[in-house]
């Protein structure tokens, strides 16, 4: 633990949407991180976790994928970022999988012609904030409380599932995220379905899936009084964002829910300029909220 | 027959007489038909549940049929048969009513079963499992859109080594027919920025294709699971 003022570097694994469609999500990462004097280095050619078709389809080809990941891992000095809950999860199942498994190891070093390096250790930006830099120095470093922002947090399936795998925190009752926003200064509501799917996989090949498996987190969060929602996935969050005027129109229900990372909402309140966090990549405008709260 | 083995049998029969939900579309073919349901040493097949277990790394043996998955699973409202029954009728040896059925397409991976499983079965790693003898012996099920949007994700990493959403989305439309699907979504994304018609690809692309080959080349001489 290094609460200490020593200066925190991290490799750091964006993941696939990190760098198209939730471009906004690695902008703001960047731009906390940057804020707070932790320093990220970009792991050099990493390719795709597979995410959840890999494992569907071929397990052996899912872990060796993440194997390769972490072999590129090695070359960055610090332990993984990682912002994403999908890459996080497979990083963090192929690790599991692998440690105390020497003949899966071996067919997985097999496929990716070399040694398996399972040392480094992968952590979730939610983690490196509560634990690493700790939420007494994030306290400090904030100078735009979120004050009377109501936030409805949610970890949706692969951030803290299943038991053991992740670490994150408890698999059926965490509070790493409520922790993290009542740092900086705002308020979080309890309610229903912050553990809940939200159909992620599903979004291509199945849209029906997702309107009733995100219509009943908008509707749980609406009915908690949340005035926005906090996501640390890219999944979750294009499901509730991108798809919420559909969720909207077939339920005949205005949410106007904005789904903001924790990162934009963090970055706000230690005074990121709003420009460097992407506020206006989401189709759900959270600008008229933050402005109605003073923070913008 | 000893009148308790018989009382046995009947309950097992008995437990797989459950309607499908209500809404669920019109699947009669793969929907248990009890009378279908032949329960003999033949019919209870071990060698099915041994390479299950080879392959998810937990048996379906452990399931005593708590429900606590089926309970928790977000998407058991669109199966014909959710978690526990699935994992009864493995036990049962109704392998096919499952493997030919739609509910392990509909599996979303959310790892809630196997959070809450209080006897260590993996029921989503036994999903995993089923789709994986499902891909290998048959190839396409009735969820042909499930599996399209996996191959095209797959093919993606293989060619370019990222995903690339345009291609993803553009190719899931064509060759699903969906021509249609999500057209109001792309000028907007793509006004944010967060769509790209072209992706770079990574200057490692040859030894991510090596990753695949060598995989397809352990399968094809039997060393892998």
């Amino acid at each position: 633990m290094s609460r200490t003022a020593t200066a925190l570097n991290y490799g750091y694994y964006p993941g696939c949407s990190l760098h198209a469609s939730a471009r906004e999500y690695d902008q703001s990462t960047r731009g906390l991180f940057g804020a707070l004097g932790i320093g990220l280095s970009e792991v050099p050619d990493w390719l795709c976790c597979g995410a959840t078709p890999a494992h569907n389809v071929d397990r052996l080809l899912s872990l060796a994928l993440s194997a390769k990941n972490l072999t590129l891992a090695e070359k960055v000095e610090g332990d993984l970022a990682v912002a994403c809950a999908a890459c996080f999860s497979r990083l963090k199942t192929t690790q599991h999988e692998l440690k105390d498994d020497a003949e899966k190891r071996s067919q997985v070093g097999r496929a990716i012609d070399g040694p398996v390096p399972l040392a480094k250790k992968v952590k979730h930006l939610l983690e490196i904030l509560d634990s690493d830099f700790g939420l007494e120095r994030l306290q400090q470093a904030v100078k735009r409380p979120l004050s009377g922002l109501k936030v409805a947090c949610y970890y949706g399936c692969l951030l803290t599932r299943p038991p053991g795998v992740p670490q994150l925190d408890d698999a059926e009752a965490p509070t790493i995220m409520e922790r993290v926003i009542e740092a900086a200064g705002a308020q979080t509501v309890a309610w229903s379905h912050r553990l809940e799917c939200c159909g992620a996989g599903f979004t291509l090949s199945r849209p029906e899936v997702i309107l009733k498996l995100t219509g009943d987190i908008l509707a749980a969060a609406k009915e908690a009084g949340a005035d926005c929602l906090m996501v640390a996935c890219p999944l979750c969050q294009g499901n509730l964002d991108l798809r919420q005027q559909e969720v909207e129109k077939a339920s005949g229900t205005r949410y106007g829910l904005p789904a903001l990372y924790l990162t934009q909402l963090l970055g706000l309140a230690v005074g990121v300029p709003a420009s460097q966090l992407g506020l206006d990549g989401l189709l759900v405008s959270p600008q008229g909220l933050l402005r109605e709260k003073g923070l913008l | 027959m000893p009148r308790r083995r018989l009382a046995r049998l009947l309950l097992m029969v008995r437990f797989c007489f459950i309607h499908p939900p209500r809404h669920y579309p019109a699947q009669r073919d793969h929907i248990v038909n009890p009378a279908k349901i032949v329960l003999s040493r033949q019919a209870l097949n071990p060698a099915l549940i041994a390479r299950l277990k080879q392959l998810a790394g937990t048996s379906i043996r452990n399931c005593m049929q708590c429900g606590k998955c089926s309970a928790g699973c977000p998407m058991a409202g669109f199966m014909e048969h959710p978690p526990s029954r699935t994992l009864r009728l493995l036990q049962l040896g109704q392998n096919i009513q499952v493997l030919a059925g739609r509910s392990i397409w509909h599996c979303a991976s959310c790892e809630t079963c196997t959070t809450r499983c209080p006897n260590g079965v993996d029921p989503a790693a036994i999903m995993d499992a089923l789709r994986k003898l499902w891909w290998d012996e048959q190839g396409r099920s009735e969820e042909k859109e499930v599996q399209l949007a996996s191959r095209l994700f797959l093919d993606n990493i293989r060619r370019y080594g990222r995903q690339h959403e345009m291609r993803l989305g553009a190719l899931f439309n064509l060759q699903s027919g969906k021509l249609f699907k999500d057209l109001a979504l792309g000028p907007k994304l793509m006004a944010r920025g967060k769509l790209k018609l072209t992706q770079e690809k990574n200057r490692n692309l040859a030894e991510i294709e090596q990753i695949f080959a060598r995989i397809e080349q352990m399968r094809q001489k039997g060393k892998t699971p």
